[in-house]
């Protein structure tokens, strides 16, 4: 399969380009939802919790520090560390997920149960969802900075950063546009 | 014992199969033929047999059933915007007929006329710009006269003026219909899920003035000629109210009210002359609704006004049949 | 090329990377789920033609709980409507069609060695196996399986209470479909990745078959749509599982208040019918593609016009994207967005139209072969033709307010869908049979499985447009609660008649396809004198598909019967020869 072997680069991305089109249109549907449904009133009103904000920041960090490391190994240099920097943020980011909604539930807004109201059950539901997809992302991480550590990867082959960058990025701009989205909505 | 014997028999009928295959491949052998290469004779027969069966067997089909299947087909409506409808189906019928009856002759005609042989070649042809844009732009100024007829019949029925009409709510719940009339006032009084309890089947709130003078039954009659507004609820899942014979369809879905207007034409009497006398106006659910899906049903009468004054009379208000506390 | 790995049972057979083997796997499953679908339907028409009559069969395979004797209970027959559907829908022809067809053809059809990526692809079967069980595993739990029809509505689907089917059964046809979804997104991602960028040297977009122009249509509109479906499911299993309250509101159901309040069955309705309506055309585009090639390769000139081809199948594509509405006229919806949605539905119709009068004018002087692909490709536009026309009416927001849930419109998606498309499929399967297993198909039965299933198939579904008209609404156990359907008996009677003998006939199909894998005469290379690459392959089917280089494309596919040539077929990768034009 010499004639793949060439073009796995550009194949990998494009199937992975492909694979998080399908991801846009399954956050499509549920964000659409959550305006068809808000439209409908008796829609509870609340403040996005602080730490969905320090969410936000870890995420667009640790989007920064994976960008330094793929700048590192394009020209040879060892992208280990800053891979391990992104891998912390995202874990990081993965807890303050989970203290976001602790903080929601300790202000009223619920999943479901007496006094839950849709508003709150969509913040849920979606957040989960990426949360979700993020994990699939931390298990890419995981396994690239291992390789990188272990020096898999060179200057001249360095597709998994190259697609574990590609799909982290990704999720970081889903959750920006959810976290913004919720925000101003 | 039984499911032996059906296993058996049809293990019988694989092994004759296999046999009859077998033998034919090595009669082919035989002859030196190839038993799956088709043949000059196969064209024609196959030419022959689509032309008589796929297109003068079937096309007279179509014609009997319509002749003997479509007396089967609901009489004309017998409401004001149905007959409307009645009008649009019977040119999209017709427009739909015609283009059947020319298409589907060339195809059989062209499959009999250009069954292939050796010694025949066929003609390499392979666009036509012309006659791609004639057969956009005819099919295109075709729906353009349907979607504007369709459109104008669905707003009108869609912006009907209901002011005057009366208004009679249909309650829908696994597995019966109920009626609910909004008295002298004509205003139905407001009703929440959470107080449907014993009596109150379908939760209307008493403390609402407008309340009182409902009457809940369980058959609905109308006066011919007056317009009627029907609101719908549903207690738990999607049901839908259609009203055939009135061209009246609509969803009864929990959480929300729906609705739809219309003037009934007929009297159930006339319809009795012309239909027989076992014929009823009546509500069927038309969305999956579980178990009794098939048997949710509710006459509609419609009358003379001094025959439903009549009735209406008899009935009793909610302020005489609920209790208040 | 042998730089591949020893291949043991388990790698050639089982957990394939190899997309002619994964392709095989599509189709045997689809076919084995088929015939339970079909079973099915079968099963539930005994009942509907003659209610309430005990049938021993009936007892047979539901027993003593679910057709007391040898009467179908009638939770077990919207369980069974509801199965039907979603099987036959799924399983055989999304994942059938162009699971099978788009693995097999695409990288051969292309000139590529196999998918752009063969792990993925193993995956995408392993899921939809999964899939298989998991549905297969809800036929037998106590309760029953789904039951709220394939298009699982709330609140019935999410209530065990409203019907029992909506339990376990539910649950598990959720996490099917959850798996089926994942399936189809894997597959569709290689479609479209293989062909941008594996095609052989030569192989511009224009000079693809329109098979492979129809798979990457489709697998496009897949991955946009099917995941929609998924964020509909999981709303939905939230609602079902954890108490949320995404479609629920106001409901009392057998005496006891549900506390939910807020939700909105109809969100549930567009997001549904977001996937549900394009699914159609991802049913029907891969068999358009599938029947244009067939076509042509048998009349032995050139597909009319394949510009204009793939034009409407991306018309087809768009517009499908936007009529979903038509599924939601009698919702209630703003009259507004009826008009709009009625519009667009109807706007279908002139790329269809387009496509027919191709189709027409490529019959037209023709010489043509009859081979059993070829009739079921004809078939193909004689059933398209007469159910494209009845989605006129149903396309109408006007019209569409009495037979909206009627057997109209069963018998529409019928013969566009159970009819049409499944011709395309058996189109493809006879004329690809060679390609796969290096043997011919028994032409004879395949002669009396067309002729038998053509008739059949009309005399199902034909009439139940005048049920329609009649009134007799869909989904119903018995049309005998009703004194207005009793004069509809006769038709059922015929209608079942029909489908008893169209459902065996089928079982002929099943036989000669696994006879001939094992005892059909073997087969030339090239044995219908096609031009499209997939034919220059050698007959023992290789892992990278040719043993040499890759051939290079020089023409377009539908070069047949050309003037100036020697034969009536020119195969792609035949250097045009001195003064010859490209087409």
């Amino acid at each position: 399969m010499m004639e793949l072997a060439l073009k796995r680069n550009i194949v990998s991305k494009q199937l992975l380009c492909v694979g998080i089109c399908g991801i846009v249109m399954f956050f499509a549907g549920l964000t659409s939802a959550y305006i068809v449904r808000k439209a409908e009133g008796n829609w509870l009103e609340f403040e996005m919790p602080v730490w969905f904000t320090i969410s936000t920041v870890a995420i667009i960090a640790s989007s920064a520090l994976l960008w330094f490391s793929f700048q590192n190994i394009r020209v040879g240099r060892s992208a280990t560390q800053l891979l391990l920097g992104t891998l912390i943020l995202g874990f990081f980011f993965a807890y303050s997920q989970v203290q976001g909604w602790e903080q929601l539930i300790s202000e009223g807004v619920y999943l479901t149960g007496e006094g839950s109201n849709p508003a709150g059950s969509f913040i849920y539901v979606i957040t989960l969802a990426h949360l979700l997809h993020l994990v699939g992302g931390l298990i890419a991480l995981s396994v690239t900075t291992i390789k990188s550590k272990q020096g898999k990867y060179s200057k001249e082959n360095y597709l998994g950063i190259g697609l574990t960058s590609i799909y982290w990025h990704f999720l970081g701009l889903l959750w920006l546009y959810l976290f913004l989205f919720f925000s101003y909505t | 014992m039984a499911s032996i014997l059906v296993g058996l028999i049809i293990l019988l009928i694989v092994v004759v199969l296999v046999q009859i295959l077998r033998v034919n491949e090595l009669l082919s052998e035989v002859n030196d033929k190839d038993a799956n290469e088709v043949t000059d004779s196969d064209n024609n027969t196959q030419g022959i047999l689509f032309f008589t069966i796929a297109g003068v067997i079937y096309l007279a089909l179509v014609l009997w059933q319509f002749k003997y299947w479509g007396v089967h087909i609901l009489p004309p409506a017998s409401s004001l915007h149905g007959a409307t409808i009645d009008g649009l189906m019977n040119f999209t019928l017709g427009l739909i007929i015609f283009v059947f009856f020319i298409t589907q002759p060339i195809l059989v005609w062209f499959v009999f006329k250009y069954r292939g042989s050796k010694n025949k070649a066929a003609f390499y042809y392979p666009h036509n710009n012309k006659l791609e844009i004639i057969w956009t732009t005819v099919p295109t100024i075709t729906l353009a006269a349907v979607i504007l007829y369709g459109l104008n019949v669905w707003i009108d029925i869609t912006s009907a003026d209901t002011s005057d009409a009366t208004v009679v709510e249909v309650y829908a719940k696994q597995f019966n219909w109920t009626a609910r009339y909004a008295g002298d006032d004509n205003t139905l009084g407001d009703s929440n899920f959470r107080l449907v309890k014993g009596l109150n089947e379908l939760g209307v709130d008493m403390e609402d003035v407008n309340a009182k003078d409902d009457i809940v039954t369980r058959e609905v009659h109308l006066v011919v000629g007056k317009p009627v507004l029907l609101k719908f609820r549903s207690q738990d899942v999607i049901h839908s109210a259609y009203l055939p014979h009135f061209r009246v369809q609509m969803n009864c879905v929990p959480g929300m009210t729906t609705q739809f207007a219309f003037t009934p034409t007929q009297t159930t009497a006339e319809m009795k002359e012309q239909e027989g006398e076992n014929f009823d106006f009546i509500l069927l659910c038309n969305k999956i609704c579980g178990i009794a899906h098939y048997n949710m049903q509710m006459k509609f009468i419609v009358e003379s006004e001094e025959d439903y004054n009549t009735w209406i009379a008899s009935q009793k208000t909610l302020k005489n049949t609920l209790t208040l506390k | 090329m042998s730089e591949h790995h020893k291949e043991t049972f388990i790698t050639k057979y089982v957990f394939s990377l190899d997309h002619k083997m994964i392709a095989k796997q599509f189709l045997i499953t689809g076919m084995l789920m088929g015939i339970v679908g079909m079973a099915m339907s079968i099963l539930f028409r005994l009942q509907l033609s003659n209610p309430g009559e005990s049938f021993a069969v009936l007892e047979f395979f539901f027993g003593e709980k679910w057709a007391p004797g040898g009467v179908l209970d009638p939770n077990m027959y919207l369980a069974l409507v509801t199965m039907h559907g979603t099987i036959l829908v799924f399983w055989v022809l999304t994942a059938g069609l162009t699971g099978t067809f788009a693995n097999f053809l695409i990288p051969l059809q292309i000139g590529a060695r196999d998918m752009a990526s063969g792990f993925i692809n193993m995956l995408s079967y392993w899921f939809f196996f999964g899939a298989t069980i998991v549905m297969l595993i809800s036929l037998f739990v106590e309760s029953g399986p789904a039951s709220a029809g394939w298009t699982v509505y709330p609140p019935l689907s999410a209530l065990p209470q409203a019907i029992p089917g909506s339990g376990l059964g539910q649950d598990l046809w959720l996490i099917g479909m959850a798996l089926f979804i994942v399936s189809s997104l894997l597959g569709g991602l290689n479609y479209i990745v293989t062909i941008l960028n594996l095609r052989t040297k030569g192989m511009s977009m224009l000079r693809l078959p329109l098979t492979v122009w129809a798979l990457l249509i489709t697998a496009i509109i897949g991955v946009l749509t099917f995941p929609v479906l998924l964020a509909c499911a999981l709303l939905l299993i939230f609602d079902r599982s954890f108490g949320t309250s995404f479609y629920l509101s106001d409901i009392i159901i057998n005496g006891e208040m549900l506390h939910n309040t807020g939700g909105s069955p109809i969100l549930f309705e567009h997001l549904f019918w977001f996937l549900g309506h394009p699914e159609v055309y991802i049913i029907l585009l891969p068999a358009l593609g599938l029947v244009s090639e067939v076509m042509s390769v048998n009349t032995r000139k050139p597909i009319f016009g394949y510009k204009a081809m793939v034009g409407a199948m991306i018309a087809i594509a768009f517009l499908s994207c936007i009529v979903w509405g038509h599924h939601m006229f009698v919702t209630g919806m703003d009259p507004f967005l009826g008009s709009v949605f009625t519009f667009t539905t109807l706007l279908i119709a002139i790329p269809s139209a387009v496509k027919v009068f191709n189709y027409l004018t490529t019959l037209w002087k023709g010489n043509i072969r009859f081979t059993p692909a070829m009739l079921f490709a004809i078939g193909f536009v004689s059933t398209f033709i007469t159910g494209g026309l009845t989605g006129l009416i149903l396309g109408d927001s006007a019209l569409d307010i009495n037979v909206h849930d009627t057997y109209f419109v069963v018998g529409h998606f019928h013969i566009v869908m159970g009819v049409s498309a499944i011709y395309g499929m058996f189109a493809g399967v006879y004329h690809w049979f060679p390609k796969m297993y290096g043997r011919m198909m028994n032409k004879k039965l395949g002669y009396f499985h067309f002729w038998v299933t053509f008739i059949s198939a009309y005399g199902v579904f034909f009439p139940m447009h005048f049920l329609g008209l009649a009134g007799l609404p869909r989904r119903y156990y018995t049309n005998s609660a009703f004194p207005m359907f009793d004069g509809l008996t006769d038709i059922n009677e015929v209608i079942t008649f029909f489908a008893i003998i169209g459902g065996l006939v089928q079982l002929l199909f099943i036989f000669n396809f696994f006879y001939s894998i094992f005892k059909g005469t073997k087969a030339s290379q090239n044995p219908w004198k096609s031009n499209t690459l997939e034919w220059t392959a050698p007959i023992e089917r290789i892992h990278g598909n040719w043993p040499g280089e890759i051939p290079t494309v020089e023409r377009w596919p539908y070069d047949y019967s050309k003037p100036g040539a020697d034969d009536d077929f020119i195969p792609q990768d035949v250097p045009l020869t001195e003064g010859e034009t490209e087409h």
